[in-house]
Protein backbone atom coordinates (compact mmCIF):
# COMPACT_ATOMS: atom_id res chain seq x y z
CA UNK A 1 0.00 0.00 0.00
CA UNK A 2 1.24 3.16 -1.03
CA UNK A 3 -0.06 6.22 0.42
CA UNK A 4 0.24 10.34 -0.06
CA UNK A 5 -0.51 12.14 3.40
CA UNK A 6 -1.35 15.69 2.77
CA UNK A 7 1.98 16.33 0.26
CA UNK A 8 2.48 19.94 -0.50
CA UNK A 9 5.44 20.65 -3.27
CA UNK A 10 6.34 24.85 -3.50
CA UNK A 11 9.19 25.15 -5.71
CA UNK A 12 12.31 24.94 -3.63
CA UNK A 13 14.40 28.34 -3.35
CA UNK A 14 17.49 26.39 -5.54
CA UNK A 15 15.60 25.23 -8.65
CA UNK A 16 14.00 28.94 -9.28
CA UNK A 17 14.96 31.67 -11.18
CA UNK A 18 13.10 34.79 -11.10
CA UNK A 19 9.89 32.48 -13.14
CA UNK A 20 8.03 31.19 -10.84
CA UNK A 21 9.14 32.26 -7.81
CA UNK A 22 10.73 30.15 -5.01
CA UNK A 23 7.78 29.16 -2.90
CA UNK A 24 5.23 28.59 -5.26
CA UNK A 25 2.53 25.70 -4.77
CA UNK A 26 2.91 22.91 -7.16
CA UNK A 27 1.44 20.10 -5.49
CA UNK A 28 -1.63 21.39 -3.05
CA UNK A 29 -2.55 19.29 -0.45
CA UNK A 30 -2.59 16.01 -2.12
CA UNK A 31 -3.69 12.35 -0.16
CA UNK A 32 -4.62 9.48 -1.95
CA UNK A 33 -3.62 5.77 -1.03
CA UNK A 34 -2.69 3.04 -3.67
CA UNK A 35 -4.12 -0.49 -3.37
CA UNK A 36 -1.64 -3.26 -3.96
CA UNK A 37 -2.21 -4.47 -7.15
CA UNK A 38 -4.39 -1.90 -8.27
CA UNK A 39 -4.09 -0.06 -11.99
CA UNK A 40 -4.37 3.65 -11.87
CA UNK A 41 -4.41 6.16 -14.19
CA UNK A 42 -3.76 9.89 -13.96
CA UNK A 43 -4.85 12.77 -16.18
CA UNK A 44 -5.31 16.33 -16.00
CA UNK A 45 -4.46 19.26 -18.14
CA UNK A 46 -0.74 20.09 -18.94
CA UNK A 47 1.41 21.40 -15.91
CA UNK A 48 -0.96 20.34 -13.24
CA UNK A 49 1.23 18.66 -11.31
CA UNK A 50 0.87 14.88 -12.64
CA UNK A 51 4.32 14.07 -13.44
CA UNK A 52 5.30 16.12 -10.00
CA UNK A 53 3.24 13.56 -8.14
CA UNK A 54 5.20 10.95 -9.58
CA UNK A 55 8.67 12.32 -8.87
CA UNK A 56 7.40 12.97 -5.34
CA UNK A 57 6.69 9.01 -5.08
CA UNK A 58 9.88 8.14 -6.32
CA UNK A 59 12.13 10.45 -4.30
CA UNK A 60 13.16 12.76 -6.90
CA UNK A 61 11.35 15.49 -5.94
CA UNK A 62 11.35 15.84 -2.02
CA UNK A 63 7.99 17.34 -0.26
CA UNK A 64 7.70 20.64 1.39
CA UNK A 65 5.27 18.74 3.96
CA UNK A 66 3.32 15.95 4.20
CA UNK A 67 4.63 12.13 4.26
CA UNK A 68 4.61 9.29 2.02
CA UNK A 69 3.88 5.57 3.48
CA UNK A 70 4.78 2.43 1.69
CA UNK A 71 3.87 -1.47 3.12
CA UNK A 72 3.84 0.78 6.65
CA UNK A 73 7.12 2.56 6.53
CA UNK A 74 7.39 6.09 6.09
CA UNK A 75 9.75 6.67 3.36
CA UNK A 76 9.13 10.36 2.85
CA UNK A 77 12.86 11.06 3.28
CA UNK A 78 14.71 7.70 1.73
CA UNK A 79 16.63 8.52 -1.40
CA UNK A 80 15.75 7.97 -4.70
CA UNK A 81 18.09 4.06 -5.29
CA UNK A 82 16.44 2.89 -1.83
CA UNK A 83 12.69 3.47 -2.98
CA UNK A 84 13.73 1.23 -6.14
CA UNK A 85 14.92 -1.37 -4.25
CA UNK A 86 12.05 -1.52 -1.88
CA UNK A 87 10.17 -2.26 -5.18
CA UNK A 88 9.20 1.82 -6.54
CA UNK A 89 10.14 2.40 -10.06
CA UNK A 90 9.14 5.10 -12.29
CA UNK A 91 9.43 5.77 -16.05
CA UNK A 92 10.37 8.86 -17.10
CA UNK A 93 8.03 11.28 -18.90
CA UNK A 94 11.15 12.61 -21.02
CA UNK A 95 14.16 9.75 -20.27
CA UNK A 96 17.50 10.65 -20.32
CA UNK A 97 19.57 10.73 -22.70
CA UNK A 98 23.16 9.26 -22.00
CA UNK A 99 26.63 9.37 -23.95
CA UNK A 100 27.90 5.52 -24.62
CA UNK A 101 25.93 3.89 -22.56
CA UNK A 102 23.21 1.17 -24.42
CA UNK A 103 19.95 -0.52 -23.85
CA UNK A 104 22.45 -3.58 -22.52
CA UNK A 105 24.22 -1.32 -19.69
CA UNK A 106 20.42 0.00 -18.54
CA UNK A 107 18.60 -3.42 -18.96
CA UNK A 108 21.58 -5.63 -16.43
CA UNK A 109 21.38 -2.82 -14.03
CA UNK A 110 17.77 -2.74 -13.86
CA UNK A 111 18.06 -6.84 -13.84
CA UNK A 112 21.03 -6.53 -11.37
CA UNK A 113 22.37 -9.37 -14.22
CA UNK A 114 24.04 -8.82 -17.45
CA UNK A 115 23.19 -12.88 -18.26
CA UNK A 116 22.83 -12.81 -22.05
CA UNK A 117 19.84 -15.37 -21.69
CA UNK A 118 18.19 -13.06 -18.58
CA UNK A 119 18.21 -9.80 -21.08
CA UNK A 120 16.60 -12.17 -24.06
CA UNK A 121 13.98 -13.30 -21.59
CA UNK A 122 12.84 -9.85 -20.51
CA UNK A 123 13.14 -8.40 -23.97
CA UNK A 124 10.71 -10.63 -25.26
CA UNK A 125 8.30 -10.44 -22.25
CA UNK A 126 8.35 -6.98 -22.86
CA UNK A 127 7.88 -7.09 -26.35
CA UNK A 128 7.42 -4.15 -27.60
CA UNK A 129 11.28 -3.46 -27.94
CA UNK A 130 13.18 -5.35 -30.71
CA UNK A 131 16.22 -7.64 -30.05
CA UNK A 132 18.61 -5.43 -32.09
CA UNK A 133 17.73 -2.35 -29.49
CA UNK A 134 19.87 -4.24 -27.37
CA UNK A 135 23.70 -2.76 -27.96
CA UNK A 136 22.23 0.69 -29.25
CA UNK A 137 23.22 3.40 -27.26
CA UNK A 138 20.56 5.34 -25.41
CA UNK A 139 21.59 8.55 -26.65
CA UNK A 140 19.87 11.57 -28.90
CA UNK A 141 20.22 9.55 -31.78
CA UNK A 142 17.02 7.26 -31.08
CA UNK A 143 14.09 8.75 -32.07
CA UNK A 144 11.31 9.54 -29.33
CA UNK A 145 9.18 6.30 -29.96
CA UNK A 146 12.30 4.15 -29.59
CA UNK A 147 13.72 5.62 -26.02
CA UNK A 148 9.93 5.48 -24.88
CA UNK A 149 10.12 1.69 -25.59
CA UNK A 150 13.41 1.25 -23.66
CA UNK A 151 12.14 3.28 -20.99
CA UNK A 152 8.82 1.17 -20.40
CA UNK A 153 11.30 -1.87 -20.03
CA UNK A 154 14.01 -0.68 -17.84
CA UNK A 155 11.14 -0.30 -15.55
CA UNK A 156 9.65 -4.11 -16.21
CA UNK A 157 13.04 -5.26 -15.67
CA UNK A 158 13.06 -4.31 -12.27
CA UNK A 159 9.90 -6.55 -11.50
CA UNK A 160 8.71 -3.42 -9.07
CA UNK A 161 6.15 -3.52 -6.67
CA UNK A 162 4.91 -0.20 -7.64
CA UNK A 163 5.64 0.65 -11.10
CA UNK A 164 5.05 4.27 -12.59
CA UNK A 165 5.13 5.05 -16.09
CA UNK A 166 4.77 8.87 -17.35
CA UNK A 167 2.68 9.17 -20.57
CA UNK A 168 4.34 6.15 -21.70
CA UNK A 169 2.16 6.57 -24.70
CA UNK A 170 4.18 9.63 -25.92
CA UNK A 171 5.51 8.92 -29.63
CA UNK A 172 4.73 5.12 -29.64
CA UNK A 173 2.66 4.13 -32.98
CA UNK A 174 -1.01 3.13 -33.30
CA UNK A 175 0.31 -0.34 -33.78
CA UNK A 176 2.18 -0.94 -30.09
CA UNK A 177 0.14 1.09 -28.11
CA UNK A 178 -2.58 -1.95 -27.91
CA UNK A 179 0.27 -4.45 -27.15
CA UNK A 180 1.25 -2.37 -24.71
CA UNK A 181 -1.57 -1.78 -22.40
CA UNK A 182 -2.09 -5.68 -22.48
CA UNK A 183 1.31 -5.46 -21.25
CA UNK A 184 0.80 -3.40 -18.22
CA UNK A 185 -2.55 -5.40 -17.54
CA UNK A 186 -0.52 -8.61 -17.63
CA UNK A 187 2.19 -7.30 -15.41
CA UNK A 188 -0.53 -6.23 -13.12
CA UNK A 189 -2.13 -9.47 -13.50
CA UNK A 190 0.82 -11.85 -13.46
CA UNK A 191 2.71 -10.06 -10.61
CA UNK A 192 0.54 -8.09 -8.62
CA UNK A 193 2.12 -4.65 -9.52
CA UNK A 194 0.73 -1.75 -8.12
CA UNK A 195 0.33 0.11 -11.67
CA UNK A 196 0.03 3.84 -12.23
CA UNK A 197 0.06 5.07 -15.78
CA UNK A 198 -0.08 9.11 -16.21
CA UNK A 199 -1.69 9.42 -19.79
CA UNK A 200 -3.91 11.77 -21.87
CA UNK A 201 -4.56 8.75 -24.10
CA UNK A 202 -8.01 7.06 -23.67
CA UNK A 203 -6.89 3.40 -24.38
CA UNK A 204 -4.96 3.93 -20.94
CA UNK A 205 -7.42 5.76 -19.24
CA UNK A 206 -9.76 2.67 -19.76
CA UNK A 207 -7.58 0.13 -18.76
CA UNK A 208 -7.61 1.36 -15.47
CA UNK A 209 -9.55 0.66 -12.27
CA UNK A 210 -9.15 3.89 -10.77
CA UNK A 211 -9.14 7.41 -12.71
CA UNK A 212 -7.49 10.53 -10.81
CA UNK A 213 -7.70 13.86 -12.14
CA UNK A 214 -5.28 16.35 -11.21
CA UNK A 215 -6.03 20.09 -11.42
CA UNK A 216 -3.73 23.00 -10.53
CA UNK A 217 -1.92 20.65 -8.19
CA UNK A 218 -4.87 19.12 -6.32
CA UNK A 219 -6.74 15.90 -7.34
CA UNK A 220 -10.17 16.91 -8.47
CA UNK A 221 -11.44 13.45 -8.99
CA UNK A 222 -11.03 10.11 -8.27
CA UNK A 223 -12.95 7.02 -9.65
CA UNK A 224 -13.99 5.56 -12.26
CA UNK A 225 -13.65 6.91 -16.30
CA UNK A 226 -17.86 7.18 -16.59
CA UNK A 227 -17.77 9.39 -13.96
CA UNK A 228 -14.65 11.44 -14.71
CA UNK A 229 -16.54 12.16 -18.42
CA UNK A 230 -18.46 15.10 -17.44
CA UNK A 231 -14.88 17.09 -16.02
CA UNK A 232 -12.92 15.59 -18.53
CA UNK A 233 -15.25 16.79 -21.53
CA UNK A 234 -15.69 20.03 -19.89
CA UNK A 235 -11.71 20.47 -19.91
CA UNK A 236 -11.42 19.08 -23.47
CA UNK A 237 -13.59 21.80 -24.71
CA UNK A 238 -11.16 24.82 -24.28
CA UNK A 239 -8.34 26.38 -22.01
CA UNK A 240 -9.40 29.93 -22.53
CA UNK A 241 -12.45 29.25 -19.99
CA UNK A 242 -12.22 32.62 -18.68
CA UNK A 243 -12.26 34.49 -21.85
CA UNK A 244 -13.92 32.61 -23.88
CA UNK A 245 -17.18 33.87 -25.44
CA UNK A 246 -18.59 31.17 -27.04
CA UNK A 247 -17.43 29.23 -30.35
CA UNK A 248 -19.40 30.76 -32.54
CA UNK A 249 -18.17 33.91 -31.46
CA UNK A 250 -15.63 35.84 -33.33
CA UNK A 251 -13.75 35.92 -30.44
CA UNK A 252 -12.74 32.50 -29.62
CA UNK A 253 -8.95 32.57 -28.47
CA UNK A 254 -8.54 28.33 -29.35
CA UNK B 1 62.46 -11.99 -21.76
CA UNK B 2 59.05 -10.52 -20.28
CA UNK B 3 58.76 -10.28 -16.63
CA UNK B 4 55.48 -10.31 -14.53
CA UNK B 5 55.32 -6.60 -14.68
CA UNK B 6 55.82 -6.36 -18.52
CA UNK B 7 53.71 -8.34 -18.65
CA UNK B 8 50.76 -6.51 -17.05
CA UNK B 9 51.81 -3.99 -19.30
CA UNK B 10 51.15 -5.61 -22.25
CA UNK B 11 47.94 -6.83 -21.01
CA UNK B 12 46.56 -3.42 -20.48
CA UNK B 13 47.87 -1.52 -23.70
CA UNK B 14 47.44 -4.42 -26.27
CA UNK B 15 45.25 -6.65 -24.64
CA UNK B 16 48.07 -9.19 -24.70
CA UNK B 17 48.34 -12.58 -22.75
CA UNK B 18 52.10 -12.81 -24.14
CA UNK B 19 53.27 -12.55 -26.68
CA UNK B 20 50.89 -11.86 -29.97
CA UNK B 21 49.97 -13.93 -32.87
CA UNK B 22 51.09 -12.62 -36.24
CA UNK B 23 53.66 -9.13 -36.83
CA UNK B 24 54.98 -7.47 -34.09
CA UNK B 25 57.72 -5.41 -32.75
CA UNK B 26 57.99 -4.93 -28.59
CA UNK B 27 60.00 -2.27 -27.65
CA UNK B 28 61.19 -2.44 -23.95
CA UNK B 29 63.51 0.48 -22.17
CA UNK B 30 64.26 1.84 -25.89
CA UNK B 31 65.36 -1.09 -27.47
CA UNK B 32 63.79 -4.22 -29.39
CA UNK B 33 63.00 -6.94 -26.92
CA UNK B 34 60.79 -8.97 -29.74
CA UNK B 35 59.86 -8.96 -33.43
CA UNK B 36 58.55 -11.24 -35.97
CA UNK B 37 57.43 -10.38 -39.58
CA UNK B 38 54.98 -11.99 -41.81
CA UNK B 39 54.22 -13.22 -45.52
CA UNK B 40 52.81 -9.35 -45.96
CA UNK B 41 53.37 -7.40 -43.21
CA UNK B 42 57.61 -6.29 -43.02
CA UNK B 43 59.11 -4.68 -39.73
CA UNK B 44 62.46 -3.49 -40.63
CA UNK B 45 64.81 -1.40 -38.08
CA UNK B 46 64.77 2.43 -40.21
CA UNK B 47 67.97 4.05 -41.40
CA UNK B 48 68.81 6.21 -38.49
CA UNK B 49 68.12 3.51 -36.07
CA UNK B 50 66.02 5.52 -34.09
CA UNK B 51 62.74 3.38 -34.94
CA UNK B 52 60.94 1.47 -37.22
CA UNK B 53 59.36 0.95 -40.98
CA UNK B 54 56.06 -1.45 -40.99
CA UNK B 55 55.25 -1.96 -44.48
CA UNK B 56 52.30 -4.01 -45.29
CA UNK B 57 51.89 -5.22 -49.10
CA UNK B 58 49.03 -4.14 -51.19
CA UNK B 59 46.59 -6.38 -50.63
CA UNK B 60 46.75 -7.78 -47.17
CA UNK B 61 43.44 -8.57 -45.63
CA UNK B 62 42.49 -9.46 -41.92
CA UNK B 63 45.92 -9.37 -40.84
CA UNK B 64 47.00 -7.31 -37.34
CA UNK B 65 50.60 -6.11 -35.98
CA UNK B 66 51.10 -4.86 -32.76
CA UNK B 67 53.79 -3.00 -31.61
CA UNK B 68 53.61 -2.05 -28.10
CA UNK B 69 56.11 -0.28 -25.93
CA UNK B 70 57.62 -0.73 -21.97
CA UNK B 71 59.11 1.36 -20.63
CA UNK B 72 60.38 0.77 -16.61
CA UNK B 73 63.96 2.03 -16.44
CA UNK B 74 64.35 4.88 -13.48
CA UNK B 75 64.97 8.46 -15.74
CA UNK B 76 64.79 7.19 -19.16
CA UNK B 77 63.13 9.59 -21.78
CA UNK B 78 62.60 7.24 -24.94
CA UNK B 79 61.81 8.99 -28.87
CA UNK B 80 60.65 6.95 -31.04
CA UNK B 81 59.73 7.29 -34.39
CA UNK B 82 57.71 5.03 -36.58
CA UNK B 83 56.65 4.84 -39.90
CA UNK B 84 53.81 3.14 -41.12
CA UNK B 85 53.05 2.27 -45.36
CA UNK B 86 50.04 1.06 -45.51
CA UNK B 87 49.74 -0.91 -49.22
CA UNK B 88 46.88 -0.30 -51.85
CA UNK B 89 43.66 -2.17 -51.31
CA UNK B 90 44.49 -3.69 -47.75
CA UNK B 91 42.55 -3.96 -44.46
CA UNK B 92 44.52 -4.25 -40.98
CA UNK B 93 44.31 -3.45 -37.66
CA UNK B 94 47.76 -1.61 -36.11
CA UNK B 95 47.67 -1.95 -31.62
CA UNK B 96 49.85 0.51 -30.87
CA UNK B 97 50.24 1.66 -26.94
CA UNK B 98 52.87 1.94 -24.61
CA UNK B 99 52.75 1.09 -20.89
CA UNK B 100 55.00 3.18 -18.35
CA UNK B 101 55.52 1.54 -15.14
CA UNK B 102 57.19 3.61 -12.52
CA UNK B 103 59.02 2.48 -9.20
CA UNK B 104 61.37 5.22 -8.53
CA UNK B 105 60.97 8.91 -7.88
CA UNK B 106 62.78 9.71 -10.82
CA UNK B 107 60.33 10.60 -14.10
CA UNK B 108 59.71 8.40 -17.21
CA UNK B 109 58.16 9.10 -20.55
CA UNK B 110 58.21 8.19 -24.01
CA UNK B 111 57.33 9.81 -26.82
CA UNK B 112 56.29 7.81 -30.56
CA UNK B 113 55.98 9.83 -33.42
CA UNK B 114 53.91 7.73 -35.79
CA UNK B 115 53.50 8.41 -39.63
CA UNK B 116 51.24 6.79 -41.60
CA UNK B 117 51.52 6.70 -45.13
CA UNK B 118 47.54 5.29 -46.36
CA UNK B 119 47.46 4.21 -49.91
CA UNK B 120 44.72 4.51 -52.29
CA UNK B 121 41.54 1.49 -51.25
CA UNK B 122 43.19 0.94 -48.03
CA UNK B 123 41.68 0.24 -44.78
CA UNK B 124 43.25 0.34 -41.17
CA UNK B 125 41.90 0.12 -37.38
CA UNK B 126 44.42 1.87 -35.55
CA UNK B 127 44.21 1.54 -31.44
CA UNK B 128 46.40 2.76 -29.20
CA UNK B 129 46.32 3.01 -25.48
CA UNK B 130 48.30 5.08 -22.85
CA UNK B 131 48.39 3.53 -19.03
CA UNK B 132 51.01 3.93 -16.45
CA UNK B 133 51.33 2.13 -13.39
CA UNK B 134 53.84 1.41 -10.49
CA UNK B 135 54.29 2.92 -6.85
CA UNK B 136 57.11 5.34 -7.62
CA UNK B 137 56.22 8.71 -7.57
CA UNK B 138 58.36 9.89 -10.48
CA UNK B 139 56.35 11.76 -13.24
CA UNK B 140 55.33 9.69 -16.05
CA UNK B 141 55.16 11.31 -19.37
CA UNK B 142 53.26 10.44 -22.79
CA UNK B 143 53.81 12.72 -25.78
CA UNK B 144 52.69 10.86 -28.65
CA UNK B 145 52.92 12.03 -32.03
CA UNK B 146 50.67 10.95 -35.09
CA UNK B 147 50.77 12.20 -38.67
CA UNK B 148 48.62 10.57 -41.00
CA UNK B 149 48.62 11.08 -45.29
CA UNK B 150 45.44 9.61 -46.78
CA UNK B 151 45.06 9.23 -50.75
CA UNK B 152 42.18 8.48 -52.44
CA UNK B 153 39.24 6.02 -51.13
CA UNK B 154 41.05 5.38 -48.08
CA UNK B 155 39.82 4.70 -44.49
CA UNK B 156 40.93 4.64 -41.22
CA UNK B 157 39.52 4.65 -38.08
CA UNK B 158 42.02 5.38 -35.11
CA UNK B 159 41.30 5.31 -31.27
CA UNK B 160 43.02 6.83 -28.97
CA UNK B 161 42.88 6.35 -25.59
CA UNK B 162 44.47 7.47 -22.01
CA UNK B 163 42.84 6.34 -19.17
CA UNK B 164 44.23 7.26 -16.19
CA UNK B 165 47.70 6.99 -14.48
CA UNK B 166 50.09 9.58 -16.99
CA UNK B 167 50.83 13.17 -15.38
CA UNK B 168 51.64 14.64 -18.55
CA UNK B 169 50.21 14.47 -21.75
CA UNK B 170 51.26 16.64 -25.12
CA UNK B 171 49.60 15.16 -27.69
CA UNK B 172 49.71 16.54 -31.50
CA UNK B 173 47.44 14.98 -34.68
CA UNK B 174 47.91 16.03 -37.71
CA UNK B 175 46.01 14.53 -41.27
CA UNK B 176 45.61 15.04 -44.54
CA UNK B 177 42.74 13.95 -45.75
CA UNK B 178 42.76 12.87 -49.91
CA UNK B 179 39.59 12.36 -52.55
CA UNK B 180 36.77 9.87 -50.93
CA UNK B 181 38.69 9.18 -48.38
CA UNK B 182 37.98 8.99 -44.76
CA UNK B 183 38.85 9.56 -41.32
CA UNK B 184 37.59 8.75 -37.55
CA UNK B 185 38.94 9.63 -34.83
CA UNK B 186 37.64 8.69 -31.46
CA UNK B 187 39.96 10.20 -28.19
CA UNK B 188 39.28 9.01 -24.87
CA UNK B 189 41.26 10.92 -21.80
CA UNK B 190 40.68 10.34 -18.30
CA UNK B 191 42.82 12.86 -15.76
CA UNK B 192 43.05 12.68 -11.94
CA UNK B 193 44.77 14.29 -9.41
CA UNK B 194 46.78 16.73 -10.69
CA UNK B 195 47.50 15.12 -13.84
CA UNK B 196 47.32 17.37 -17.20
CA UNK B 197 46.64 16.50 -21.29
CA UNK B 198 46.63 18.32 -23.97
CA UNK B 199 45.55 17.47 -27.23
CA UNK B 200 46.82 19.44 -30.01
CA UNK B 201 44.81 18.81 -33.70
CA UNK B 202 45.17 19.99 -37.13
CA UNK B 203 43.14 18.02 -39.69
CA UNK B 204 42.97 19.03 -43.35
CA UNK B 205 39.90 17.62 -45.48
CA UNK B 206 42.06 18.19 -49.31
CA UNK B 207 40.54 15.40 -51.35
CA UNK B 208 36.90 16.28 -53.02
CA UNK B 209 34.65 14.71 -51.09
CA UNK B 210 36.91 13.86 -48.30
CA UNK B 211 35.07 13.15 -44.54
CA UNK B 212 36.53 13.14 -41.21
CA UNK B 213 34.30 13.10 -37.98
CA UNK B 214 36.63 13.86 -34.65
CA UNK B 215 35.23 12.33 -31.23
CA UNK B 216 36.85 13.50 -27.80
CA UNK B 217 35.09 12.14 -24.65
CA UNK B 218 36.98 14.04 -21.81
CA UNK B 219 37.01 13.08 -18.02
CA UNK B 220 38.65 15.48 -15.99
CA UNK B 221 38.83 14.42 -12.16
CA UNK B 222 40.60 16.28 -8.95
CA UNK B 223 42.80 18.95 -9.61
CA UNK B 224 43.44 17.87 -13.46
CA UNK B 225 42.91 19.70 -16.11
CA UNK B 226 42.68 18.88 -20.07
CA UNK B 227 42.89 20.99 -23.30
CA UNK B 228 41.08 20.05 -26.47
CA UNK B 229 42.17 22.65 -30.24
CA UNK B 230 41.29 20.92 -33.41
CA UNK B 231 41.67 23.11 -36.26
CA UNK B 232 39.54 21.42 -38.98
CA UNK B 233 40.44 23.18 -42.42
CA UNK B 234 38.28 22.09 -45.78
CA UNK B 235 39.93 22.68 -49.11
CA UNK B 236 37.45 20.48 -51.29
CA UNK B 237 33.79 19.98 -51.37
CA UNK B 238 33.96 17.66 -48.21
CA UNK B 239 32.34 16.88 -44.79
CA UNK B 240 33.66 17.19 -41.27
CA UNK B 241 32.84 17.14 -38.26
CA UNK B 242 33.88 17.36 -34.57
CA UNK B 243 32.50 16.43 -31.04
CA UNK B 244 34.21 17.13 -27.88
CA UNK B 245 32.32 16.35 -24.48
CA UNK B 246 34.28 16.90 -21.90
CA UNK B 247 32.37 16.25 -18.37
CA UNK B 248 34.16 17.80 -15.08
CA UNK B 249 34.28 16.56 -11.57
CA UNK B 250 35.54 17.97 -8.17
CA UNK B 251 37.74 20.91 -9.34
CA UNK B 252 38.85 19.48 -13.18
CA UNK B 253 39.13 22.32 -15.68
CA UNK B 254 38.82 22.06 -19.06
CA UNK B 255 39.31 24.20 -22.44
CA UNK B 256 38.11 23.03 -25.64
CA UNK B 257 38.48 25.08 -29.17
CA UNK B 258 37.00 23.29 -31.68
CA UNK B 259 37.82 25.42 -35.15
CA UNK B 260 36.48 25.28 -38.54
CA UNK B 261 38.29 26.94 -41.45
CA UNK B 262 36.29 26.50 -45.30
CA UNK B 263 38.95 27.54 -47.71
CA UNK B 264 36.45 26.23 -50.10
CA UNK B 265 32.53 27.15 -51.40
CA UNK B 266 30.83 23.12 -50.94
CA UNK B 267 32.89 22.85 -47.89
CA UNK B 268 30.37 21.48 -44.93
CA UNK B 269 32.07 21.63 -41.59
CA UNK B 270 30.13 21.45 -38.07
CA UNK B 271 30.83 21.40 -34.32
CA UNK B 272 29.27 20.50 -31.13
CA UNK B 273 31.13 20.94 -28.11
CA UNK B 274 30.01 20.64 -24.29
CA UNK B 275 31.33 20.91 -20.86
CA UNK B 276 29.73 20.21 -17.56
CA UNK B 277 28.73 18.02 -14.84
CA UNK B 278 27.49 14.63 -15.34
CA UNK B 279 23.66 15.04 -16.19
CA UNK B 280 21.68 15.27 -13.64
CA UNK B 281 18.85 12.64 -15.55
CA UNK B 282 20.99 10.70 -16.23
CA UNK B 283 22.07 10.06 -12.11
CA UNK B 284 18.19 9.61 -11.69
CA UNK B 285 17.89 7.85 -14.28
CA UNK B 286 20.23 5.05 -12.91
CA UNK B 287 19.45 5.71 -9.34
CA UNK B 288 15.63 5.03 -9.77
CA UNK B 289 17.03 1.35 -11.03
CA UNK B 290 18.68 1.11 -8.00
CA UNK B 291 22.30 2.51 -7.74
CA UNK B 292 24.12 4.59 -5.21
CA UNK B 293 25.09 7.92 -6.32
CA UNK B 294 28.86 6.80 -6.57
CA UNK B 295 27.84 3.63 -8.61
CA UNK B 296 25.43 5.93 -11.31
CA UNK B 297 28.68 8.20 -11.52
CA UNK B 298 30.98 4.81 -12.52
CA UNK B 299 28.75 3.67 -15.17
CA UNK B 300 28.08 7.00 -16.97
CA UNK B 301 31.80 7.41 -16.62
CA UNK B 302 32.31 4.24 -18.22
CA UNK B 303 29.67 4.33 -21.11
CA UNK B 304 30.65 8.28 -21.78
CA UNK B 305 34.42 6.40 -22.24
CA UNK B 306 33.97 3.18 -24.22
N1 LIG C 1 11.29 22.20 -9.72
C1 LIG C 1 10.43 23.02 -10.29
N2 LIG C 1 10.66 24.36 -10.33
C2 LIG C 1 9.79 25.21 -10.89
N3 LIG C 1 8.66 24.82 -11.45
C3 LIG C 1 8.34 23.53 -11.46
C4 LIG C 1 9.20 22.55 -10.88
N4 LIG C 1 8.66 21.34 -11.06
C5 LIG C 1 7.49 21.55 -11.70
N5 LIG C 1 7.29 22.86 -11.93
C6 LIG C 1 6.09 23.46 -12.56
O1 LIG C 1 4.98 22.81 -12.00
C7 LIG C 1 3.95 22.65 -12.94
C8 LIG C 1 3.55 21.19 -13.01
O2 LIG C 1 4.53 20.48 -13.71
P1 LIG C 1 4.39 18.94 -14.09
O3 LIG C 1 5.57 18.56 -14.86
O4 LIG C 1 4.10 18.17 -12.85
O5 LIG C 1 3.08 18.96 -15.02
P2 LIG C 1 2.34 17.76 -15.75
O6 LIG C 1 0.98 17.69 -15.17
O7 LIG C 1 3.15 16.55 -15.72
O8 LIG C 1 2.24 18.34 -17.23
P3 LIG C 1 2.35 17.60 -18.68
O9 LIG C 1 1.00 17.04 -18.98
O10 LIG C 1 2.67 18.71 -19.61
O11 LIG C 1 3.41 16.59 -18.57
C9 LIG C 1 4.46 23.23 -14.22
O12 LIG C 1 3.96 24.53 -14.36
C10 LIG C 1 5.97 23.24 -14.04
O13 LIG C 1 6.54 24.26 -14.77
MG1 LIG D 1 4.21 15.49 -17.11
Amino acid sequence: MLQLQNIIFTVPASDSGKEPPAGQTIINDVSFTFEPGGFYAITGPNGSGKTTIAKLIMGINEPTSGRIMFNGNDITSLPINERSNAGIVYGFQHPARFKGTTFRDLLSISLGSDDEEKLVNIISRVGVCSMDFLDKPVDSKLSGGEIKKIELATVIARNPKVAIYDEPDTGIDLWTIGPMVDLLKREQKENNTTTIVVSHNKTFLEAADTLLLIKKGKIAYTGDLAGAMPMLEDLSVCTFDELCQGEDDAQCYR
Amino acid sequence: MLNAIDKKVLKEVADLEGIPKGAYNIRKNGKLEGREVSANINIETNEKGDGIVIDIKPGTVNESVHIPVILSQAGLHDVVYNTFIIGEGSDVTIVAGCGIHCGSNESEGHSGIHEFYIKAGAKITYVEKHIAIGEGSGKRILNPTTKVFMEENAQAQMELTQLGGVDEAKRANEATIGAGSVLLITERVMTEKEQSAESKNEITLAGTDSKTNIVSRSVIKGSSSQDFYVNLTAKARCYGHIECDAIIMDNGINQTIPALRALHPDAELTHEASIGKIANDQLMKLMSLGLDYDQAVNRIIQGFLR
